[in-house]
């Protein structure tokens, strides 16, 4: 426990000395931000005390944000070769991949921490729904968490940054919209089932404001997988090492 | 060797996920965490669902091969069943049918009333066109209701609380419309009829000098009488306040002529009535900037221009009190209307429900309407003029009563054959008006359950810019602000380290 705690920490404080904290924090909060107050579908124009609109928006900057986030990872330490000094150190792969993703998780928490400054304007302009905006956070944490697990996977694949950006969104796109777009012209019960493969319906659900169990079920699926995958291409490059 | 292992195991793991996933589709648990709590059965279906006495029948006909984003109503309707289902201790069952599935199964949807619609869909890189159902019927014994179609994203509660409501009262409370001074016939208010029939006998009734009001009557609604009502029909009124009764009155004091240009007070009896109630409507023109428009013929060259110009005698209400009645409803538009002022004393209650807004203004009748003045500031130097309003307690003898008015009489009224169609809110307006003094509090809120508008408030232009870009810029410069200061202490720190080394 305490290994991975340092490996979190490490990651974390080499993500804000490297500036690519403070690069993709800025970018983040500079895109949603546009677009939820200055132009687009902004708080006014909808005239809602509600941040709908910019958990939609977040839903898609994020989708970009953290494939870049992830990509190096991984990659990086497999092209440059710390990843062996890391792993032949004391620790499991599975704590170097824990630690790993709670910095990114941190991160991504610290992002959209930043943006508490819309909930309190909003909250003073009109009478905002609490258990709604909390849920829509949460939303924004899971959805953040699946997509981390898929991109610390695609950084595990490849020791490529580029390469492993791409296969992020491309293996996101389908979570993303491809698999609703899929489903909407399908019938029956395949329809249902590649439906709800679909990050979008749950991601939907939950941040209307309700907590369901289904959701949340897919959320930790989703992250499961992703870390377990992320597992056992770390364990399968070790064996042909080995 | 060991990748087919692995392989196995993999699979093995997504296999468990899946079915994990699957599973959780048929079991699971909601809470909501909304404020309206707009995705839980709403307090009304509740009540309506544990006085149930006979079992409800249930049977959605929907065709089972629909696209995933139409197929999901059925999924929401599935959901939305279940928790009926659970919350009557299992007096409704529902059956799902698909009638695409046998003929007779269609034929039996279609004599039921359900008509099919046709949607797109794509089956093998064509488009095709479908039949699909999407209705369902309610049946309590061998009475029935039936939902044609269910709409994406309508209010589904609303439709199925309401068919269930409709079937298992067997007593409907009576609401009577007066007639015979002028009133609109039945149906010509056929929009807030059809709503009020749901749940009320709605009847129409003529007053008469010498006999009382029948028992069955809860409320009573006097929408725009033009003649005088005698003042022994006044006592009628009068006598069913005493036992209880409620009235409510949709009233002109004023009213205008546009072939004429010209508005008059008008006057049928009840100005003394009214305050004796504590009640006063003054024969007044209200002027609202917040306003409708009204067509005007102008001649330029040869044509005849019809345009559109604001006419402030036509107040559109967006301000309303903080009541059931008005719970929910964004804006009403009125055709004249008066103020209406509270003169009673203390043994009555009064609870001002609309408003005009914050630019309107009162003008003396008899006037001219100046269709091409251009109004200015100082036209509407008031603000807040009641327009409709409750009064409660002893209205007359020693029962408590409640009366509200509107000083308009026409807000609710459709005219003759098909009538013109009236924007939602002034029909809910009387509808929500007549539940609430039938005592029916419950159905209000399920009523407005879907407008679920939380409007942000009215700021200053130069507000409004200054929050836009702060909330743009503050969190970028809280974190660039962040970022020096941990570059500063970093700096500190390995000045510190050098320090150290020297030592």
């Amino acid at each position: 426990m305490n290994t991975f705690w340092i490996i979190t920490k490490r990651e974390l404080s080499s993500f804000f000395d490297s500036l690519i904290a403070f690069i993709m924090i800025i970018l983040f909060l500079g895109f949603t931000g546009f677009f939820t107050w200055i132009s687009g579908s902004d708080i006014f124009l909808i005239g809602q005390a509600s941040l709908r609109s910019f958990f939609a928006i977040a839903y898609w900057t994020l989708f970009f944000f953290i494939p870049a986030l992830t990509m190096r990872m991984l990659a990086e330490e497999k092209k440059s070769g710390t990843i062996e000094m890391l792993l032949t150190k004391p620790v499991t792969d599975r704590q170097v991949i824990l630690g790993k993703y709670l910095a990114t998780l941190l991160l991504i928490a610290i992002a959209l921490l930043f943006t508490l400054p819309y909930v309190v304007t909003v909250a003073k302009i009109g009478n905002i729904d609490a258990g709604g905006t909390i849920c829509g956070y949460l939303a924004l944490l899971l959805i953040s968490a699946a997509y981390a697990s898929i991109g610390l996977f695609s950084s595990s694949i490849t020791n490529n940054q580029i390469v492993a950006f791409l296969t992020a969104l491309f293996i996101g796109i389908f979570f993303h919209f491809l698999f609703q777009m899929i489903a909407s012209g399908m019938k029956g019960l395949v329809g249902q089932i590649i439906n709800s493969f679909s990050m979008t319906v749950h991601f939907e659900s939950l941040s209307r404001g309700v907590l369901d169990s289904k959701d949340l079920i897919y959320f930790a699926s989703v992250i499961f997988l992703g870390l377990f995958l992320t597992e056992v291409s770390l364990s399968k490059r070790n064996a042909f090492n080995g | 060797m060991k990748s087919v292992k692995i392989s196995t195991y993999i699979l093995l793991i997504v296999a468990i996920i899946l079915i994990v996933n699957i599973l959780s589709d048929n079991y699971f648990f909601r809470i909501d965490l909304t404020e309206g709590r707009e995705f839980t059965l709403s307090k009304a279906t509740r009540n309506i669902l544990s006085n149930l006495e006979e079992p409800v029948t249930i049977n959605a006909y929907f065709s089972n091969d629909l696209p995933a984003n139409i197929g999901n109503i059925s999924g929401n309707l599935k959901d939305m069943l279940i928790e009926y289902s659970q919350r009557s201790a299992g007096m409704v069952v529902y059956r799902f049918i698909n009638p695409n599935e046998k003929e007779t199964l269609e034929q039996e949807a279609v004599k039921n009333g359900i008509q099919p619609v046709m949607i797109n869909v794509r089956e093998k890189d064509q488009v095709k066109q479908q039949k699909a159902f999407m209705g369902a019927v309610v049946s309590v014994g061998d009475r029935k209701e039936v939902i044609p179609f269910f709409q994406p994203g309508a209010a589904m509660e609303y439709a199925l609380s309401t068919a269930i409501k409709k079937l298992s009262v067997t007593f409907k409370p009576g609401v009577a419309f007066i007639e015979g001074h002028g009133e609109p016939a039945l149906n010509e208010i056929s929009q807030a009829y059809s709503h009020l029939s749901v749940l009320y006998q709605v009847e129409s009734y003529k007053l008469t000098d010498t006999a009382e009001i029948p028992a069955n009557f809860k409320t009573i609604a006097i929408v725009r009488p033009t003649d005088t009502i005698p003042p022994m029909q006044l006592k009628r009124l009068d006598s069913f306040l005493a036992r209880g009764g409620n009235i409510f009155l949709a009233l002109n004091r004023v009213d205008g002529d546009f072939s004429t240009t010209t508005g008059k007070p008008v006057s049928n009896g009840m100005e003394n009535w009214l305050l004796q109630k504590g009640l006063s409507i003054s024969d007044n023109f209200i002027v609202d900037a917040s306003c409708g428009a009204v067509n005007v013929q102008q001649q330029q060259g040869n044509f005849m221009m019809s345009t559109q110009i604001s006419f402030p005698y036509l107040p559109v209400i967006k301000k309303f009190g903080q009541n059931p009645v008005v719970k929910g409803l964004e804006s009403v538009n009125l055709q004249f209307a008066s103020p209406i002022t509270f003169t009673g004393d203390t043994t009555k209650k009064f609870i001002p429900l609309a408003y005009t807004s914050e630019k309107s203004g009162s003008l003396r009748a008899p006037l001219y309407f100046d269709i091409q003045k251009q109004w200015t500031q100082n036209d509407f130097p008031m603000s807040d003029l009641v327009v409709a309003g409750i009064v409660e307690g002893k209205l007359s003898g020693d029962m408590n009563s409640r009366l509200i008015v509107v000083s308009d009489g026409d807000f609710a009224v459709n005219g003759q054959q098909r009538g013109v169609q009236l924007p939602p809110d002034n029909v809910s307006l009387l509808v929500n008006s007549i539940d609430w003094l039938s005592d029916e509090t419950g159905l209000i809120d399920l009523r407005t359950k879907e407008v679920t508008s939380r409007p942000i408030k009215e700021v200053a232009d130069g507000t409004r810019a200054f929050l836009k870009w702060f909330n743009f810029i503050a969190p970028v410069v809280l974190i660039l602000v962040y970022g020096l200061i941990r570059m500063q202490v970093n700096r500190n720190k390995r000045i510190k380290r050098m320090e150290v080394n020297y030592e």
